[in-house]
């Protein structure tokens, strides 16, 4: 089957300063396909064109050159316009300035009342679409009474009541404290394994780009490292050249490695690592019954 | 003498409404000349009321706050001074900027003290110097910054009021793991260069853990503990209990324990981490 | 503090004004307007004392949220009552001082007028308790929609009425925080004559208004992701619908005031 997004050769610039022909260029050429059902983040530190990116994918920006084909539709193209965006469902970093309404479900049903979807269907769909992020018993409040976890989750019904193919977050945890952050990682997951969206998370924080199924590296407007994370933060020195952090296992089984150590070097979450540590020591004969867990 | 004082500290908002809720209950807390303390707790745990009643902002529903041993709502005091004296960056400070030029913008707190414009000047420039900003952006509009730029002529905007004890909330928040980065370590530099006590309010552990040499934990208006980073994390337990996520690192060493290997239980930081288990491998190898 | 300020008093509650038509809700609330300024006599007063009763009770909203609701504009009504007591009218003089007189007409006035006051608001009220501000938008610009023949923007002021209501808590909280943060740095904004005071709102206004305007930037840009493309073929998730109980409530609206009427011209 076609790839759900097409990137091909796509450059970004605008003008900068009175002269037109100086221009400041974001995205240098950046060829990228993602597949349907992907969980893919997009990982880059503040400057690096991962936000002009991602406003390619649902023509908020069109390329300078190079084309954007989002299931089967090229953004250029204006007629398919609003049929682009309801398939790639767009949700950004501040969750106070896009929520429209005074009422939660009345600005999960923003969406669908622009596409003009019959009122009794819009009932049903906006219910579902608030179950699917946890927040049915919610749904009369307004939205300053909500927690910034809550309000991006509203953000996010919003888009899933439209049905969309895919869901770009740029940088949706930003602006939220830890327990917000855990609330919106967990519910992209499932929306991505239960409901078969497509996810392409936009993010400068390496844990949620860990979570991921595929980290796309972007620096500079290029495109760095395209790759399973296990595969992509094993470059620790890269990574930090980048302006980027990798998980603190990660680091501390490098810097073991370095030392000498026989460690698998695609080590992320914590519990790989006690593993790995414990096999490690159980082969060193430190201790006798640490590898039991292992192997 | 602690250069700040909590005593029996309590603040309630919306009092006789059905939200009434205390944000702080009856808190003591000493607060040491020259400590760089970091205050970990979740939303709603009372961390930014209690620094709102520590530089005067908020006024206490009971009990008392003291600077350098005075009560600051005592009748005379002056509240204005003591704002001086503790200064406040809020979260996300580059929504305050307003003058017309970044200069002018870090001079609005030194001017509200009545400086000379010779010493207005000084403080100016040196503040900018600390937290990186170039003398050519000093005349540009703070609006002209980038994002991590405005941020840090924000905070230079409270450090040039040259405050006894600087608080900041969450001044890390949204920024990159290279803004981030860069405004610890100015403030690491700040806080050795001039001694005076800083106070950084963060969500996350791993950041402030490298920085500071005390953690304050809040918890439901309360204080968990007050104490060294190392102290902090070998009660990790607690911590994980309460639901503030350790550092991952922290959370290995732990996890290495309960598998029966002996390694310290209040690693913190990589470096230290690998320091221990490269010392004890070696040492296995010795006996191997 | 600020942000105890609520701004659209909805009450949300399961009530048969509740789920009555928005529309109808704000036409019965005109004719009871009207109904209450028809006249001297107290019919007016006493019909609208029953249009009251009947309402709060059916929309099951707490008699103490009306009382409530009234509260701040005691003083207006005390002034109302004063000017109307010692200013208005003819008739028996009971009590005289200088220019102050106290007359029958004054007192019957002044009572009247308050009670008229008590009324409106109570009523109005009542309209904005049960209706949430985003339905009574909808309604307001599903009866303008005639003038849209007349090319007056009717949706965009809508969707203009919904953002402000949507934005003026944030804005409030937003506004406490900036005056906080000047205030640490030694801003004094509470001190001073009117000009000082006027001068020192400048460091939080500024800030308010960039924010504002950058809020605004991002919003457009979410709502443009989000399909919307002006008024042209949008449906709606509450549809304004009007049923018995809508024209039962019109019906019993009009017949106060048809009596109201009567009774008035046969008493004058």
């Amino acid at each position: 089957m076609e790839p759900l997004i097409i990137i091909d050769n796509v450059r970004f610039s605008y003008p900068t300063g009175e002269n037109p022909d100086e221009r400041t260029e974001v995205l240098k050429g950046i060829s990228l396909t993602f597949e349907r059902g992907e969980l893919v983040a997009v990982l880059g530190h503040n400057g690096s064109g991962k936000s002009t990116l991602a406003k390619t994918l649902n023509a908020v920006l069109l390329p300078t050159s190079g084309t954007v084909t989002v299931a089967g539709m090229d953004t250029k193209d204006e007629e398919k316009l609003l049929d682009i965006r309801q398939h790639i469902g767009m949700v950004f970093q501040n969750p106070d300035n896009q929520i429209v309404a005074t009422i939660v479900e009345e600005d999960v049903a923003f969406g669908l009342e622009n596409l003009g979807v019959p009122s009794d269907e819009m009932r049903v769909r906006v219910d579902q679409a608030l179950n699917a992020v946890g927040m049915y018993e919610y749904r009369t409040h307004a939205p300053h009474q909500l927690s910034g976890g809550q309000k991006q989750r509203v953000a996010i019904a919003g888009i899933i009541a439209m049905r969309p193919d895919c869901i770009v977050l740029d940088e949706p945890t930003a602006m939220l404290d830890p327990q917000g952050r855990r609330e919106v990682m967990r519910t992209i997951k499932l929306l991505n394994r239960d409901y078969g969206i497509t996810v392409i998370l936009i993010t400068h924080e390496m844990d949620e780009a860990a979570q991921c199924d595929r980290v796309v590296v972007i620096d500079h407007g290029e495109v760095r490292m395209d790759a399973p994370p296990e595969k992509v933060f094993s470059h620790v020195r890269e990574m930090r050249e980048l302006g980027l952090d990798v998980p603190q296992a990660t680091e501390l089984c490098d810097l073991l490695r370095q030392a000498g150590y026989d460690l698998p070097d695609d080590i992320l979450h914590a519990d790989q690592c006690i593993d790995a540590l414990a096999a490690l020591f159980s082969q060193k004969g430190i201790i006798s019954n640490a590898g039991s867990g292992s192997n | 003498m602690p250069v700040l004082e909590a005593i029996d500290l309590t603040y309630t908002y919306s009092i006789g409404t059905p939200f009434e809720k205390t944000a702080v209950d009856h808190i003591d807390l000493q607060i040491e000349q020259g400590e760089f303390v970091g205050i970990i707790g979740h939303t709603g745990s009372g961390k930014s009321t209690l620094m709102q009643m520590m530089n005067g902002l908020l006024q206490p529903t009971s009990g008392t706050v003291k600077l350098d041993g005075k009560d600051i709502w005592e009748k005379k005091a002056d509240r204005r001074a003591v704002r001086f004296q503790v200064g406040l960056v809020f979260q996300y400070p580059e929504y305050q900027l307003f003058e017309e030029t970044v200069y002018k913008d870090i001079a609005f707190g030194p001017k509200n003290m009545g400086l000379d414009e010779k010493e207005i000047d000084r403080r100016v420039r040196e503040t900018a110097e600390a937290v990186g900003l170039s003398e050519e952006l000093l005349q540009k509009s703070p609006y002209e910054l980038s994002g991590g730029q405005k941020r840090r002529a924000a905070i230079a905007g409270v450090m040039a009021m040259e405050p006894k004890v600087l608080i900041l909330d969450e001044p890390t928040a949204g920024l990159d793991p290279k803004g981030r980065t860069k405004i610890l370590t100015q403030l690491r530099e700040y806080h050795r260069r001039t001694g005076c006590t800083v106070m950084l309010v963060s969500h996350s552990m791993e950041d402030v853990a490298k920085y500071v040499s005390r953690l304050l934990v809040l918890s439901h208006a309360k204080v968990v503990c007050y104490d060294t980073p190392s102290n902090v994390f070998a009660r990790g337990d607690a911590l994980a209990e309460m639901g503030l996520a350790l550092p991952q690192i922290t959370r290995i060493f732990h996890g290495l324990r309960a598998r029966g290997i002996v390694v310290p239980d209040e690693v913190y930081t990589v470096k230290y981490g690998a320091e221990q288990l490269l010392s004890l491998l070696k040492g296995g190898e010795g006996t191997c | 503090m600020l942000k105890d300020i609520t701004l659209g008093q909805f009450f949300p509650m399961d009530s048969v004004v509740h789920r009555m038509d928005a529309r109808y809700k704000i036409v019965i609330t005109l004719i009871f307007l009207v109904m209450l300024f028809w006249g001297q006599h107290p019919t007016a007063l006493i019909a609208g004392f029953l249009f009251v009763a009947v309402a709060t009770v059916c929309s099951k909203i707490p008699p103490k949220m009306l009382i409530k609701s009234i509260r701040p504009i005691v003083p207006i009504l005390i002034i109302t009552g004063l000017l109307n007591l010692f200013f208005f009218g003819g008739g028996t003089v009971y009590w005289e001082w200088k220019f102050l007189k106290l007359t029958q007409q004054g007192i019957q006035a002044s009572v009247f007028m308050v009670v008229r006051i008590c009324l409106l608001i109570a009523g109005t009220s009542l309209l904005t308790y049960t209706t949430s501000p985003i339905v009574l938008t909808d309604a307001i610009e599903s009866l303008l929609s005639p003038l849209k023949k007349l090319k007056l923007p009717v949706h965009e002021l809508a969707m203009m009425m919904t953002i402000a209501l949507r934005f003026i808590p944030t804005l409030i909280e937003e506004t406490d925080k900036i005056m906080s943060a000047q205030k640490a740095r030694g801003a004094d904004l509470e001190s001073g004559g009117l000009m000082q005071r006027a001068k020192a709102l400048v460091p939080v206004l500024i800030p308010l208004i960039v924010s504002a305007f950058r809020r605004a930037e991002e919003l457009a840009l979410a709502m443009e992701c989000r399909c919307y493309h002006g008024g042209e073929g949008r449906t709606r998730l509450r549809v304004l619908k009007s049923g018995l109980r809508d024209y039962i409530a019109l019906a019993f609206t009009l017949l106060l005031l048809a009596a109201v009427i009567v009774i008035n011209a046969v008493v004058y």
